[in-house]
């Protein structure tokens, strides 16, 4: 009786301790702060407009994707490695989805943070695609991905349609950067 | 001997290679050209989700069909299941008849009957094994509308309307193709990018 007594208090003791030391070590004490998401940029076609034709220094590649599109995911991890390899010196580069709206601050911001992804980021926010569809590209029926390369005048000069050939791209890339350093 | 051996095995391995790679190279967003308009479409047979064959011409309206690329798990499609299911319902009665194409190679059969199923679509939805429709129609989205005439004569091609949200639509484009060739008007604007899910070719 005096054993039980002592015993399964001691040991419900023991045993408390036991599962809060992992969750002490993990978050210290109180929660762990969460890391801020990306933030995404909504632009309209006008923007969209703006932001390729705007005078630059570097090549400017974009890259219009989708959280629902798989491709667009598989090949983000490539895209990420490519930014972070090339931005900080000779490169601009800037991601555009094609979500809805509602997920601007959800699932376009949550997707690029899993990816690590630090790359500028917009969301076209228009009721009609066609428009910035057409601009980009005329001969772009809008699949997803699409990956084009801009030199600093503005001319495309890397397109790709689905999923992104990374050699090509880095071949094309290599391209425009010594091309604009020799300038 | 055995390096001759060697040598034609290396060469059977590179056009193996050779043929993945040309395989791979397809599949990655070059989708054939789209039939210009005014082109005739060919009659075509494919599976339907009860596996039994069905031509275009045994499906076809009096007064045309339209054929729309649609998908099970695409986002952009399921928020269009409403509006297509009207459109059959609106069209059926007017001699137009709608009828669904599944080409992604990831969703059988069993899979686009069950998704029809639970989204109530009526319209018959065939099976393209092999994307061999989607290819010769030049489709790349889910989904993407065929409007063609009696006489299988390519009117309109296109998005189904300019948004995915439909509290934003605008520009009724398949709608109004249809409507027009019903008043036995031309259709004004014949084609408007469809945007929507790659089609996962096979």
């Amino acid at each position: 009786m005096r054993f039980t007594k002592i015993v399964i208090p001691v040991a419900l003791c023991v045993l408390s301790l036991g599962f809060a030391a992992p969750a002490q070590r993990k978050y210290g004490r109180g929660t762990k702060p969460k890391e801020p998401l990306p933030v995404v940029s909504a632009i309209d076609t006008d923007a969209l407009k703006g932001l390729i034709t705007q005078q630059r220094e570097r090549p400017l590649l974009v890259n219009f994707w989708a959280t629902f599109c798989d491709p667009c995911r598989d090949e983000f991890p490539d895209l990420v490695k490519i930014d972070k390899e090339y931005r900080p010196q000779s490169l601009d580069f800037v991601t555009v989805s094609l979500d809805d709206i509602d997920q601007l601050k959800t699932d376009v911001p949550k997707f690029l943070s899993s990816m690590k992804a630090t790359m500028p980021a917009y969301l076209l926010n228009v009721t009609d695609p066609e428009p910035a569809i057409n601009f980009i590209d005329r001969r772009w029926q809008g699949d997803l991905p699409a990956t084009y390369l801009y030199n600093e005048k503005g001319e495309v000069i890397y397109r790709h349609i689905g999923r992104v050939n990374t050699a090509e791209l880095r071949e094309a890339i290599e391209k425009a950067v010594k091309k604009g350093a020799g300038q | 001997m055995r390096a001759k051996n060697l040598s034609i095995l290396f060469a059977a391995l590179f056009v193996i290679a050779g043929a993945v790679l040309a395989t791979g190279a397809r599949a990655e967003g070059e989708v054939p050209a789209p039939p210009a308009i005014g082109a005739t479409i060919e009659d075509f047979t494919l599976p339907g989700v009860d596996n039994k064959d069905r031509s275009l011409k045994s499906l076809a309206g009096k007064n045309g069909t339209v054929l729309l690329f649609i998908a099970v798990q695409c986002p952009v499609s399921n928020a269009y299941n409403e509006r297509m299911e009207k459109l059959a319902a609106d069209y059926k009665a007017k001699g137009i008849a709608v009828i669904g194409i599944n080409s992604n190679v990831a969703e059988d059969a069993a899979a686009v009957k069950a998704h029809a199923a639970e989204h109530k679509l009526s319209f018959p939805i065939l099976k393209d094994p092999g994307n061999k429709i989607a290819d010769r129609l030049g489709a790349s989205v889910t989904p993407e509308a065929y409007f063609i005439d009696m006489n299988n004569k390519l009117l309109y091609h296109g998005r189904i309307d300019n948004s995915r949200n439909a509290a934003q639509v605008e520009s009724n484009d398949l709608r109004n193709a249809l409507d027009s060739v019903l008043s036995g008007k031309a259709v004004e604007k014949t084609e408007a990018k469809a945007f929507g899910c790659s089609i996962k070719r096979g």
